[in-house]
């Protein structure tokens, strides 16, 4: 296990190539009711290595300097560490139920959703020391970070509220009513974005004040929220019941561009570079690599509940990655 | 397409037909996430029921130890066991312990601790989740064989546990027979346990299907013993003796549900080569042939007497 001082520090010394890495992109799947990590060579789109974990792996982020993925385990209890390159397992930490994590942009904190334990922590993001724990509603789900790194903003679950933090001062600036069981959140163009699983779409929020100034309709269970960095296209991923798949918007008007209809539970999404789209279909034990274009897409088996993806491509992109911006 | 996948697609059948729309329309979205779970858990408790009965029925009708008349008093057993194993009781229980886990651990970090696993305990069981699942196993059923053993020792418990032993026509079905007091003081014994070890990792489901298929294969009504293999785990033949007349009671024998090795070091296993009739000659006949509200109320009544007896024998000094 890794020691708090060493937790974002490991030589790479320690991390030489196995043999088992070929060379080629990797996406990592989340399985989260296996308790593993499928890591995929991208190319022959087959599972090269299957890394275990505790318990219940959800969501991802990387770090600034893009030399470790940091991979939630919230009912492990622990944050599990890998080599975004080479999908070389780097150790793992005890945390408090990490189910949704992030770096703020400027690189000082490190918040955790603690979804079922009803906590929003906030760490040193080099030392991982925590240093200050909100309760500010129940079942913190999703998060985001204003660019200049001042605020924070937290979907509330079972509250039904967004929750915004002000980690200058670390304290709270509001919490409002969005909407039934919202979900994925981001920031875009001086707005905030939630998704709402109980009202078929998401709102835009003002992040000064938390009210709602606009509501767009996308699909039943409206879960989380993508946004394709390098093509400049909005994506939503719904849940069902009903209809399922992902719906591509324009980030500006949100016109909505098209409607992919994907069964089995579309959840996180990933970009490669040729703009196929890797989308984790929780009740189908498999990730399915979409061609936007045509709308056709296969699929690759992977282990129970496939929840979050990182495909290593992005590594080779400018700017900030965040889960959510691809 | 693997077994597991199977599963898994029924369950996001199950999940996205039937019970996404109910979570929807009552404003329950939530508990989205949960809700697949919920569904493995029935798609994995039905693919048990089948294969047993798919096992156990031919053996039962190839070698059995005793030919009914008929057999009434075993669909009483089937209804145990589908509640069991399929409808209300894993779910209710799947949400009480994710709740009651869940105050306990927040209770825990808020005081600066994070509650240990077993496999976080244990240098080295990271990666090697067949040796982990085998020590959960084996940690879980040790706490079995003492539940059990003790459910015999108290009157009070006896009264309770009397349900499962006085089923004359003891087959496959009758694993899950016990009454919902017996049932609750089980998930409050294994809920202590999961708080000391961890949950056991859910990742291994069908394991614990495994494990469940043993326990009832082990009430089957067929004449098997595993011979050289007796001490490695429980055989229909050495969990009759369990049940036999003579053994139910106060003063019994063979207690594991799995492992016979706990009997083995605590001196309780008797491996002789016989196939007792079972049955609890002291019980109310409402427990062997009543229904299963005759059961549960005949079950509740005998527990309160007992209760009762136990709490003056108490007060007079005596053991209880």
């Amino acid at each position: 296990m890794l020691t708090r001082r060493t937790a974002l520090t490991l030589p790479f010394a320690l991390t030489a190539t196995p043999a088992w890495a070929a060379g080629n992109p990797l996406a990592f799947v989340l399985n989260s009711a296996a308790g593993s990590v499928s890591i995929i060579d991208m190319q022959t789109r087959q599972v090269v290595r299957t890394a275990p974990t505790y318990r219940e792996p959800s969501h991802w982020a990387l770090t600034r300097n893009r030399s470790q993925l940091l991979i939630c385990d919230a009912g492990g209890n622990a944050l599990f560490f890998f080599d975004p390159v080479t999908g070389a397992p780097l150790g793992h930490r005890r945390i408090a139920d990490p189910y949704q994590i992030g770096f703020t942009p400027n690189n000082k904190y490190f918040a955790v959703n603690a979804l079922r334990l009803d906590f929003v922590d906030i760490y040193d993001a080099t030392t991982l020391a925590l240093v200050k724990r909100f309760k500010a509603g129940l079942w913190p789900s999703h998060l985001d970070f204003s660019p200049d790194s001042r605020w924070s903003f937290h979907s509330m679950q079972n509250s039904n509220t967004l929750v915004s933090l002000d980690l200058t001062t670390l304290t709270k600036r509001w919490s409002v009513k969005v909407g039934e069981t919202p979900a994925g959140v981001l920031w875009l163009n001086g707005k905030v974005l939630v998704c709402i699983m109980g009202a078929r779409g998401f709102v835009e929020v003002d992040p000064l004040n938390g009210r709602i100034t606009r509501r767009v309709v996308t699909g039943d269970g409206a879960h989380n929220i993508f946004l394709d960095t390098r093509r400049n296209i909005l994506y939503v991923s719904n849940r069902g019941p009903g209809q399922t798949g992902l719906t591509a918007l324009d980030p500006e008007t949100f016109e909505i561009l098209h409607n992919y209809l994907i069964p089995g539970g579309p959840d996180d999404i990933g970009i490669d570079p040729s703009g196929h789209i890797w989308v984790c279909l929780r009740y189908a034990e498999s990730v399915a690599v979409l061609n936007p274009d045509t709308g056709a897409y296969s699929t690759i088996p992977v282990g129970r509940s496939p929840h979050g993806i990182f495909l290593s491509t992005l590594l080779r992109q400018k700017g900030l990655i965040t889960a959510e911006r691809i | 397409m693997s077994l597991d996948r199977f599963f898994s697609n029924i369950a996001g059948y199950m999940d996205h037909y039937l019970v996404l729309p109910v979570l929807y329309h009552f404003h329950w979205m939530a508990w989205d996430d949960l809700a697949f779970d919920w569904c493995l858990i029935c798609v994995y408790g039905l693919f048990a029921v089948f294969v047993t009965y798919a096992v156990c029925l031919p053996l039962e009708a190839w070698k059995p130890v005793e030919k009914w008349p008929d057999q009434k008093a075993v669909l009483v057993d089937v209804f145990y066991t589908f509640l069991n194993r399929v409808g209300v009781v894993p779910i209710v229980t799947f949400v009480l312990f994710y709740q009651v886990q869940t105050w306990t651990t927040g209770f825990v970090v808020e005081r600066g601790f994070i509650p240990p696993t077993l496999d976080s305990l244990i240098p080295g069981l990271l990666g090697h989740p067949l040796l982990t699942f085998l020590l959960y196993a084996l940690i879980l059923d040790f706490a079995d064989y003492w539940r059990h053993r003790l459910s015999h020792s108290f009157r009070w418990w006896y009264a309770l546990h009397s349900l499962h032993h006085a089923q004359r026509q003891m087959s496959f079905w009758s694993d899950d027979r016990n009454h919902l007091i017996d049932d609750t003081i089980s998930f409050l014994w294994f809920f202590i346990i999961g708080l000391i070890i961890g949950i056991p990792p859910l990742q291994f489901p069908l394991l614990l299907m495994g494990l469940k298929f043993i326990e009832s294969l082990s009430h089957a009504n067929i004449r098997l013993s595993f011979g050289p293999l007796e001490w490695l785990t429980v055989s229909p033949r050495f969990h009759r003796f369990h049940h036999g007349l003579r053994a139910a009671g106060r003063n019994s024998c063979n207690y594991a549900s799995v492992f016979p090795v706990w009997d083995i070091i605590f001196r309780t296993a008797d491996f002789r080569d016989e196939y007792l009739p079972t049955g609890d000659a002291h019980a109310p006949e409402a427990l062997a042939t009543g229904n299963y509200v005759q059961q549960q109320v005949t079950g509740l009544k005998l527990f309160w007497r007992a209760l009762g007896k136990s709490w003056i024998s108490l007060g007079m000094g005596r053991a209880a």
